[in-house]
């Protein structure tokens, strides 16, 4: 899929008032009780995160172009659709919650107080993304705050703006974060202010398992080789020295 | 009435009242619900449960796969009395790892579908895989005591006939997926970098699980050899276990300088000295699993001394259980603040479970071959003193 399809939400920080209309329109279409809320959870794909000096954050799934939590699913139960959204698909689902405790950002949200509990985190509104319409929060935002489109074109309006404003902090959250993700935020508070987590590295996560996992077949092979030679040697010193009459040949006692 | 009293033992009534707690506990964890039986939230998805039951399951069972590739595989002849007893040990262990699973699921009804569903870009996929296969070695291992037990002497004796080429094979495919598994364990926690304590992130994390997984699975055979020689009337020359003692000591400093240099190129000394709880958990796990273990082992006097060798090497898995517990919980702590402690019911459900497989273990040996006993007719429910 070539990455033109590729959609992104661009989140201005400077522009969101904290009116709380993506949250509730978010909890509204999936039918969730509308409280107020502080964190993610599993009734709370999105919400409005109030920061000293006045800055609201909208805290989600960033929607990572290489998801950890879609490399860590031991049944691939997480996808990343051409189009960006990061989905999850229930039916595969173990509960081995290893996508929770890989995320970074720790988006994937469990059913704790279900007994067939699911993992549950933002879907980017995939039905309606993939028929070309924009996420269900965007259209709520009164003050266009969050816009959404191609995410090359959402990553040239946000270089705009940061290039016509030298309030704004000169990067844009997302565009290599983590890899890359279909979230970006501009922001004039520096991010690690506003809680967003500055990477160790940039390169997506999935590429630190990867590297280890690259090496099984190697190890493998030649771990295996060698412990079959080990074998053969052991076995062929035995046999030396039961021909020599050093040992019984029923013997099990240890050769020196 | 009074001999029923003397079977009442202070051991047998506490597993008799750990397991009926963990039954209670998995009545909660399945009927009522996570919240009533865990400590878990979305600060804290993996518990107790992932820290002590999978990774210490696995790690305390090691022993298994490092006996028989250096009997069936080095020759080193010496540790054969005991490879009967490791495999058993092994797999009752990994037999409590895999029934661990059933209740640290969320969804374990679907957890075949890791049969269909492969997702070969996740550690836990080779982690399930590997151990799925080596419990079916483990299991292959250890059929060959019950078929020795079959009353029909043509079919037993056919079949035990291929035991010994079996084995070989066995021991071979079960070191590889041993050392697959037990290095990917840690290989879980590669991918995150970010949420882990310096201490503990490392990006040779999986290599270092594997080289304390080694002297871990050999302490709790000389534990569980020990115990047996002890309540079990074993009859296992001593001086194996003090030479297994010998064979741990190289292991642990190996550990302990890889771990130090890894400490040094992760930029990581800085943190080994800070007034933080986490550098109290790190100097435990470093006492426990490196330095007393390696002072104990070393002393002659220490290594003579049954009883003496037996706490060092409870010393060493208590070592890694803290290094496993410290790697899953302690080092995300600083990040997530979950203030995790585990509930009462997840300790005595994980408890309940090694409880059984130590039941299991005695029964296997009262009944079966697994090593020579001074008391042969010593049946369950027997005390020793009237065999």
């Amino acid at each position: 899929m070539e990455a033109t399809k590729r959609k992104a939400l661009l989140v201005d920080i400077t522009q969101c008032v904290g009116c709380k209309a993506c949250e509730l329109k978010c909890k509204e279409v999936h039918g969730f009780p509308e409280e107020p809320a502080t964190k993610l959870n599993d009734t709370t794909f999105t919400f409005v995160d109030e920061r000293a000096g006045g800055k609201f954050v909208r805290r989600m799934c960033q929607h990572c172009n290489e998801p950890a939590c879609a490399s860590v699913c031991p049944v691939g139960a997480i996808e990343k659709l051409p189009e960006g959204p990061v989905v999850y698909n229930g039916k595969k689902c173990i509960g081995c919650r290893y996508c929770m405790i890989a995320c970074p950002n720790e988006v994937p949200k469990y059913q704790w107080s279900k007994l067939a509990p699911y993992m549950r985190k933002c879907d980017m509104c995939a039905d309606r993304v993939r028929n070309g319409q924009p996420t269900n929060c965007t259209e709520a935002c009164p003050v266009g705050a969050t816009i959404f489109g191609d995410r090359d074109a959402m990553l040239k309006e946000a270089r705009k703006r940061l290039d016509s404003d030298p309030n704004y902090v000169q990067h844009i959250y997302g565009q290599d974060e983590f890899g890359g993700t279909s979230v970006l935020f501009i922001s004039d508070v520096p991010f690690e202010k506003l809680g967003f987590l500055v990477p160790k590295a940039e390169k997506p996560l999935p590429a630190l398992s990867a590297a280890a996992l690259a090496d099984v077949p190697t190890v493998t092979f030649v771990g295996g080789s060698l412990l079959a030679g080990l074998y053969w040697i052991t076995q062929r010193r035995r046999e030396v020295m039961i021909a020599e009459g050093k040992l019984k040949a029923e013997s099990h006692e240890e050769r020196s | 009435m009074s001999r029923l009293l003397k079977h009442l033992t202070l051991w047998r009534v506490l597993s008799a009242a750990i397991i009926i707690a963990g039954i209670y506990g998995a009545y909660v964890r399945f009927f009522v619900g996570w919240q009533a039986s865990t400590h878990l939230s979305d600060a804290q998805p993996w518990g107790v449960w992932v820290g002590v039951g999978t990774l210490c399951g696995v790690a305390l069972s090691a022993g298994g796969f490092a006996i028989s590739a250096a009997v069936h595989l080095l020759g080193m002849e010496r540790y054969r009395p005991v490879v009967k007893a490791s495999v058993l040990i092994s797999f009752l262990g990994y037999c409590t790892v895999c029934v661990g699973y059933l209740y640290e699921l969320g969804l374990p009804w679907n957890m075949w579908r890791i049969f269909i569903n492969w997702n070969r870009h996740s550690v836990l996929f080779e982690v399930a895989g590997c151990v799925i296969l080596y419990t079916t070695v483990l299991t292959l291992e250890f059929c060959p005591n019950l078929i020795a037990k079959l009353p029909w002497v043509r079919l037993r004796e056919g079949i035990l006939h291929y035991e010994h080429k079996l084995a070989i094979a066995l021991a071979l495919i079960g070191t590889v997926l041993s050392s697959m598994h037990q290095s990917f364990l840690g290989g879980l926690f590669l991918i995150m970098q970010d949420k882990m304590y310096p201490l503990w992130y490392s990006q040779y994390i999986h290599t270092m699980f594997y080289m304390s997984a080694l002297p871990a699975g050999l302490a709790v055979v000389i534990m569980v050899m020990y115990l047996s020689m002890r309540s079990l009337g074993a009859k296992i020359d001593y001086s194996i276990l003090t030479d297994l003692a010998k064979v741990i000591v190289p292991m642990l400093y190996i550990y302990g300088i890889f771990r130090f240099i890894d400490l040094i190129n992760h930029d990581g000394l800085k943190y080994m000295f800070q007034f933080r709880s986490e550098t109290a958990y790190f100097w435990t796990e470093i006492l426990l699993l490196v330095v007393l273990p390696i002072i104990g082992y070393s002393m002659p006097r220490v290594r003579n001394n049954p009883k003496a060798l037996y706490w060092t090497s409870a010393v060493l898995a208590m070592g890694v259980i803290t290094n496993r517990v410290n790697v899953s919980i302690t080092s995300l702590e600083w990040f997530t603040h979950a203030n995790y402690v585990p509930s009462w019911i997840e300790m005595v459900l994980m408890l309940a479970c090694f409880v059984v497989a130590g039941i299991v273990f005695r029964l296997c040996v009262l009944y079966l071959d697994i090593f020579p006993r001074a008391q042969k007719r010593e049946r369950w429910l027997s005390t020793p003193a009237t065999a």
